[in-house]
């Protein structure tokens, strides 16, 4: 290991970010910023997930058969219920169980047994994997020979898988936009460190230093920016969780918030991966408007 | 050691500073190139450590095909070369030892190679006493003799100097041209951009004389001016 290069070389670095703290505090907080929002995007967003989850993963699509339907195309509906990759459980109810099932239910409200005739039709309870097919799979079910018709709530669902939607497509809309900014700053900053260093870069490649050698103070500066913008935002991150989530489950008691388990140590390396490589390409972007003329 | 054959440039605003120009320079020469002012000697200079690519023309530096080399190579190109300046362009936040332990440590060199070859430079230049100041702390002549030890410490087999007294009163030029002078002895292959006459005719060495980016007269042991030394302007 040779102590004196890299002594040198972490001078250089230091000399950089010392330079013009100011800018730098800036970039700093920037990417702060980016990566609260980024932070609590994904731990909303895991919060809802786990939501929506539990009642997504109550959505059944209840399947009913024309009461002049066949048994062969029972069959074939049962078999292409099966073989569909999408449909998790297909539960086949027949009129009699539908009848008890509706008697339990209505208990008190309807006498079943003034029925002279079932007035029930077969029907199959279908849960969907994914809940955003569930649509999709209604109408193929549809198409079935003997289904009569399909019902899932459909207004509900449709309300909810946009919402759910939406929301998500104006968190990463937002995130994406705060990261540009946040690189344009690193970015701007660096390039002031290097214009402060033209003289020093210029000889540099007079004696012979390599665009890589040249480019790597640089990309050190953006990284530490990065790096040191991520550790700021989840240091608010946890202050804020600490902080807000007893408040929000008083608040807001039916609401599980504390059942979400998100992995933070996982989260703590995404925010800090996700700075790190704003950090990196602002600079060389930077350095290499530079180096090439 | 250097060779040019047919070459031009023409700098991207269509001036032609060099108009093809065939060279020769040998191992371990001395050579001044003199001119009016815009005739392109800085141009010629520019060109031999490719701050420049010519527009036409074959240029060979120490083996290398300077005219045809690839951009990523050209920091191995500037690492058999030294270069210095008129306005010696020494780095101020750094001291002499500093700024001339900084070409090596850019480079990527071993530190035990900093630590033999910059006392080494030093000590040819004479500025192992002043190595820990400051350029803003040493004459003019001694910020050039740290410039030259910086350019030295590759050592470089060519050794490229524009105007480099062009700064300094007589003494410190007489000093700077006798240090090139000893630099010379050693082996390395010298060129020097100059305006100054008093060098010139007293060194008598190779002048290679351009005007209009052409070369009009290569005298070996040549005068400022064309076949007239300055003994000569006195006593005629
Ligand atoms: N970067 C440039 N872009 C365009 N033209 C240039 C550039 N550098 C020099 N020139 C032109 O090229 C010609 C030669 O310039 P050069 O600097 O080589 O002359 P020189 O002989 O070194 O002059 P001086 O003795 O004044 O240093 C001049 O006409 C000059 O205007
Ligand atoms: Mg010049």
């Amino acid at each position: 290991m040779d102590w004196g290069k890299i002594k040198f070389f972490l001078g250089e670095v230091f000399r950089n970010f010392t330079r013009n703290a100011g800018m730098q505090a800036t970039a700093i907080g920037t990417v702060a910023v980016t990566i609260v929002l980024l932070g609590a995007f994904l731990y909303v967003h895991a919060s809802v997930a786990h939501l929506s989850g539990d009642v997504f993963s109550k959505i059944t699509i209840s399947t009913y058969m024309k009461p002049a339907a066949t048994s062969a195309q029972l069959d074939a509906v049962r078999t292409a219920l099966a073989k569909d990759e999408r449909i998790a459980t297909a539960t086949f109810v027949p009129k009699k169980e539908g009848l008890k099932e509706l008697s339990q239910r209505m208990k008190g409200q309807i006498d079943t047994s003034l029925f002279t005739e079932n007035p029930l039709p077969d029907k199959f309870r279908v849960s969907v994997r994914d809940p955003q097919l569930v649509p999709a799979v209604a109408a193929s079910i549809r198409k079935l020979p003997g289904v009569d018709t399909v019902e899932y709530g459909q207004d509900v669902v449709q309300r909810m898988l946009q919402v759910a939607n939406v929301g998500r497509r104006v968190g990463i809309g937002i995130i994406a936009l705060f990261v540009l900014v946040a690189g344009i700053i690193i970015s701007n900053t660096i390039r002031l460190t290097v214009f402060a260093r033209r003289r020093e870069i210029s000889i540099m490649q007079l004696v012979g230093a390599t665009n890589m050698y040249i480019r790597m103070p640089f990309i050190c500066e953006g990284l530490l920016d990065g790096i040191l913008g991520a550790c700021l935002a989840i240091g608010i991150l946890a202050i804020a969780r600490a902080s807000l989530v007893p408040k929000l489950a008083a608040a807001l008691p039916w609401v599980q918030i504390n059942v979400v388990q998100i992995d933070i140590s996982s989260l703590v390396l995404q925010l800090v991966v996700v700075g790190g490589a704003v950090g990196i390409i602002a600079s060389w972007i930077a350095v290499g408007r530079f180096l090439r003329t | 050691m250097i060779s040019l054959r047919g070459v031009s440039l023409v700098y991207p605003n269509g001036v032609r500073a060099i108009d093809g120009i065939d060279l020769e320079i040998g191992k371990g020469d001395f050579v001044f190139l003199v001119g009016h002012s815009g005739t392109g000697k800085s141009s010629l200079l520019r060109l031999l450590y490719r701050e420049m690519t010519p527009s036409a023309g074959d240029i060979t530096v120490d083996g290398i095909r300077v005219d045809r080399l690839r951009r990523s190579r050209i920091p191995a190109l500037r690492r058999h070369l030294g270069v210095v300046f008129q306005d010696f362009k020494l780095l101020t936040d750094k001291t002499v030892w500093e700024n001339v332990a900084f070409a090596l440590q850019v480079t990527g060199a071993h530190t035990k190679d900093v630590m033999r070859q910059v006392p080494r430079c030093l000590d040819l230049v004479g500025l192992s006493h002043k190595s820990r100041m400051y350029p803003g702390e040493l004459s003019g002549g001694e910020q050039q003799r740290a410039a030259i030890a910086r350019a030295l410490v590759n050592n470089p087999k060519i050794l490229l100097c524009d105007e480099p007294t062009g700064n300094l009163d007589p003494a410190n030029t007489t000093e700077i041209m006798d240090l090139l002078g000893r630099i010379n002895l050693k082996g390395t292959t010298i060129v020097v951009a100059t305006h100054n006459q008093a060098v010139v005719d007293r060194m008598r060495r190779r002048v290679i004389r351009l005007e209009n980016g052409r070369v009009v007269t290569d005298e070996e042991r040549g005068y400022y001016f064309l076949g007239l030394g300055q003994d000569q302007i006195l006593s005629g």
